[in-house]
């Protein structure tokens, strides 16, 4: 009896182990990732005076720490870097859903910073679940200090709730105010501002391979018609122009399929319009957003324009539509451009993720970007996105934190790395030279008569996180036969104004 | 009842519990006073080092760095004590006092004295959490009574949520309690049935999370030339068939789902199924075959019937979890394909929308749809006891 039960256990051990390896063998990784890091005051690599920052910042082989020079202009942050180093050992908690590489990015964001005053700052790095763990800790009165979100719906939300600080009082609203020009009024209502923002990203980029496009004698699209056109040559020469995904797997499924409807009405119909379109003044049904679906439409369910066709859209993972681009190392692509904002970044190319070692494709030689084509001449807009900080707890460190977070050094180190763009706008010009990315995100924004920010974060979240996205699934689903009945569904489901 | 005669024993104890409790009493009140305190377990761990006279190690620790998790594990030790010790003094002390009453009141108080703690935990953890769920599915945001978040559940939006999770309660129970039953009859009569049995139960030991991941694997879909990398689609192919994405089509895509929780739950209901199949007295199987019985007709005129009650407690079991069901559409298709259900929906409407009406009234809902079922099993409790 008792040697039966060994050998059944040694059994079970073993087919244990292999489901366990069956499921570690697997190229795609787990849906919540979820890390916490946090940065040590004794950890940061630079140590050059503060005051010296500006100077040599070119000169030095080691980059000067990026911290402000006082006067900064804001009280406690002014206190922060004081000689004595009040909020020496104090810690603050901030929440993002930054990982991977964009996780390293802020760590070094703050690491200076950290060094310089000693605030030990805590990084909750919470990846894909980030809104919903932040929502249980602000529910639960227990909120981290700081917390970074990318909509300024549910930032709004939890001010009317009366969970956030107003940072109007927490600092120079006017100073806060005229270096965000163009991101502060997401989050302002009349004289209260209910977050800083941080750090911007163009939506309108479309990632393609370099070298297989001058091999093929493929020229980047100006126009709505060049793209068309070059769409159909490179389907006459055998392959399918686009690399789509939704934005899946799971609930995110849907996000993807929006930035493409808000890229075209902006290009279509203009920033009034599309204002409008937010508020609902303009309904889904309006023939300028049914439209702007139909153009939408011709990319994606042209036969043999999306690589896979409709269902690839619905059921590759965020992380791997451009992986047919990089058949026989980018020499032979199966696929050829996808539109998706400027964060994207060698985190999602097939061999980093294989191997978790830095990619050898090199952005901006092997793999680059262009500015989605002109569509109108008249309504050259472009649209954007932005990640907001909200201050949820009032203490001196915490403001400290906040303060620097809104200066131009608070993403210094990030824009180092060469994939980051600050929303403030005295941003020394020349800290962007040199990085591909930020040359052609800045060539967008520059040219742009207008800069549209994320209609579906700025609707209500029934609508933006919700409706906007499952509907634009069906649309896929059906292969765009039914637009009709989606733009209806998605006018019916917006909330009663109360 | 042996803790009331002890203390009733003269001698010593008379004088060693009372103090040995007070003792206790402080214990706990420090030990609940460090788990409060957020630096509770580094400072009192310093303060320990400072008594050894370990003074920079004191030192690290107030200022968050040192042996952190030495004051963690502390920290466990101290909330184990204090919780289990906690009770324990509580019963202990309170049970004496009681003792000290007359017999008639004695008899009366002590069965509340020890269901006490338990009511009280249920009460405030249970019964006010779920009242106010029921409260805040009738009113909108601004607190004021409104039917409007039950009257949009006759949406079509819903109705197929509600539709859905119908057909998970049908076929996912239904599929795991036949499954159960007809491995729990065939394993009794193959030599290798504990072997057979491991490997039948070994998938309950997944989580639903982990299954769904294992199963994505399997339901993979690539484009039509492309390596398959999901089994089902590999095996499509191989038989000369298109790829079929079998996560994103609509209804195949709940019969997907379903199958992993069978795939989990048939191990549950066949080892239930086949524990009660060993009571059923040899007496009355040897009667059925001496009447002629074929093997077929013993086990579904003779067994089953004889195993009922085990057959509804795992019925209603598994009927409650289909109905709850969450982890398994979240991770798979987060119900974005026609296969929503309540528990996704509700945590969307939450988390997503910020909609606490709605995701109270699906709660609500939810919970009045599971009483029946609760009810049923209650009913098989109650019934099976009375004839044991």
């Amino acid at each position: 009896m008792a040697k039966r039960l060994w050998t059944t256990s040694v059994l079970a051990v073993v087919v244990m182990m292999l489901v366990v390896a069956c499921g570690a063998s697997s190229t795609s990784p787990s849906p919540a990732a979820s890390a916490a890091a946090s940065v040590p005051a004794a950890s940061a690599a630079a140590s050059v005076p503060a005051a010296s920052a500006a100077a040599s910042a070119a000169a030095s082989a080691k980059p000067a720490a990026a911290v402000p020079k006082v006067p900064t202009g804001y009280v406690e942050l002014d206190k922060a870097l004081g000689a004595d180093k009040p909020f020496n050992g104090k810690t603050v908690s901030i929440q993002t859903q930054w990982i991977g590489g964009e996780g390293t990015n802020f760590a070094a964001s703050v690491a200076d910073f950290a060094t310089a005053t000693g605030i030990k700052i805590q990084i909750d790095s919470i990846g894909s679940s980030h809104e919903v763990v932040l929502k249980t800790r602000i529910d639960g009165g227990k909120p981290p200090d700081l917390a970074m979100l990318a909509q300024p719906t549910p930032i709004l939300a939890y001010a009317a709730a009366g969970k956030v600080q107003d940072v109007a009082k927490l600092m120079d609203p006017k100073k806060l105010s005229d270096e965000h020009p163009a991101t502060i009024g997401l989050v302002t209502q009349g004289a209260q501002i209910w977050g800083v923002p941080y750090k911007a990203d163009v939506k309108s980029t479309i990632w393609y391979p370099i070298k297989a496009f001058e091999a093929k004698g493929y020229k980047v699209p100006a126009t709505w018609d060049e793209l068309i056109a070059l769409s159909d040559k490179i389907v006459a020469d055998g392959t399918n122009p686009w690399c789509v995904s939704a934005g899946g797997p799971g609930a995110a499924t849907g996000w993807q399929l929006t930035d493409w409807v808000e890229e075209v009405v902006l290009k279509t119909k203009g920033l009034a319009y599309y204002n409008d379109w937010i508020s609902h003044k303009v309904t889904f049904q309006d023939p300028g957003i049914k439209d702007a679906f139909a153009k939408v439409g011709k990319i994606l369910f042209t036969d043999k324009y999306v690589f896979g066709g409709n269902t690839a859209i619905v059921a590759t993972d965020q992380k791997t539509p451009m992986d047919p681009m990089f058949t026989d190392d980018l020499a032979n692509p199966k696929c050829w451009m996808q539109k998706i904002p400027t964060w994207y970044g060698p985190d999602f190319f097939p061999d980093q993720r294989a191997s978790g070692q830095p990619s050898k494709y090199i952005i901006g030689t092997d793999v680059g970007m262009f500015p989605f084509p002109t569509i109108d001449p008249a309504q050259n807009n472009a649209e954007g996105s932005a990640d907001t900080l909200m201050v949820l707890v009032d203490r001196p460190e915490v403001r400290a934190v906040a303060q620097f977070l809104a200066t131009p050094e608070g993403v210094q180190n990030w824009i180092r790395a060469g994939s980051a763009i600050s929303t403030n706008s005295t941003t020394p010009a020349d800290w962007y030279a040199g990085a591909y990315k930020l040359k052609v995100a800045a060539e967008i924004a520059n040219k742009a008569a207008g800069i549209g920010f994320d209609a579906s974060d700025l609707m209500p979240g029934k609508v933006g996180a919700g409706t906007f996205w499952t509907q634009t699934v069906q649309w896929v689903n059906s292969g765009g036969t039914n637009t009709d009945a989606v733009l209806k569904a998605i006018d019916d489901s917006w909330p009663p104004t109360q | 009842m042996a803790v009331v005669a002890r203390t009733e024993s003269p001698g010593l104890s008379r004088f060693v519990l009372p103090i040995a409790g007070l003792i206790g009493l402080g214990l706990c009140v420090g030990g609940l006073l460090v788990l409060l305190d957020p630096q509770g377990g580094a400072n009192l761990l310093a303060s320990i080092y400072d008594a050894l006279g370990n003074t920079a190690g004191a030192t690290d620790l107030r200022n968050g760095s040192g042996d952190q998790v030495i004051a963690k594990l502390l920290l466990a030790v101290i909330a184990l004590a204090v919780g289990v010790g906690g009770i324990w003094l509580l019963f202990i002390g309170v049970g004496s006092l009681v003792s000290l009453l007359q017999a008639k009141w004695r008899d009366r108080i002590l069965p509340w004295v020890f269901a006490g703690p338990a009511l009280a935990l249920l009460a405030v953890f249970l019964v006010y959490p779920a009242a106010g769920t029921v409260l805040r599915s009738f009113q909108n945001d601004l607190g004021q009574f409104t039917l409007a978040n039950f009257a949009v559940m006759i949406e079509p939006e819903f109705t197929q949520i509600l539709r859905n999770n119908v057909i998970w309660l049908i076929v996912g129970t239904g599929a795991s309690v036949v499954l159960g039953l007809i491995f729990a009859g065939l394993f009794d009569r193959i030599r290798r049935e504990s072997l057979a049995k491991t490997i039948v139960f070994l998938p309950l030991a997944i989580s639903l999370v982990g299954a769904s991941v294992i199963w994505g694997f399997v339901y993979a879909w690539q484009p039509a030339g492309q390596p398959q990398i999901g089994l089902l689609n590999a095996i499509v192919v191989a038989f000369g068939g298109e790829p079929i994405p079998w996560l994103q089509t609509s209804p195949i895509n709940i019969i997907c789902e379903i199958v992993i929780l069978v795939w989990l739950q048939t191990g549950f209901a066949m080892v239930v199924f086949s524990a009660s199949i060993k009571g059923v007295s040899g007496e009355v199987i040897e009667a059925a075959r001496l009447d002629g019985a074929s093997e077929r007709q013993l086990f579904v005129r003779v067994i089953v019937p004889m195993i009922r009650g085990s057959i509804v407690t795992v019925a209603t079991t598994i009927a409650i979890i289909t109905l709850k069901i969450f982890d398994i559409v979240y991770v798979t298709t987060g119900g974005r394909f026609n296969d929503d259900v309540v528990a996704n929906r509700m945590f969307q409407e939450i988390f997503q929308f910020f909609e606490e009406g709605r995701a109270s009234a699906l709660a609500t809902l939810l919970f009045v749809a599971v009483l029946p079922v609760m009810y049923i099993n209650l009913r098989n409790f109650r019934r099976q006891q009375a004839q044991g």
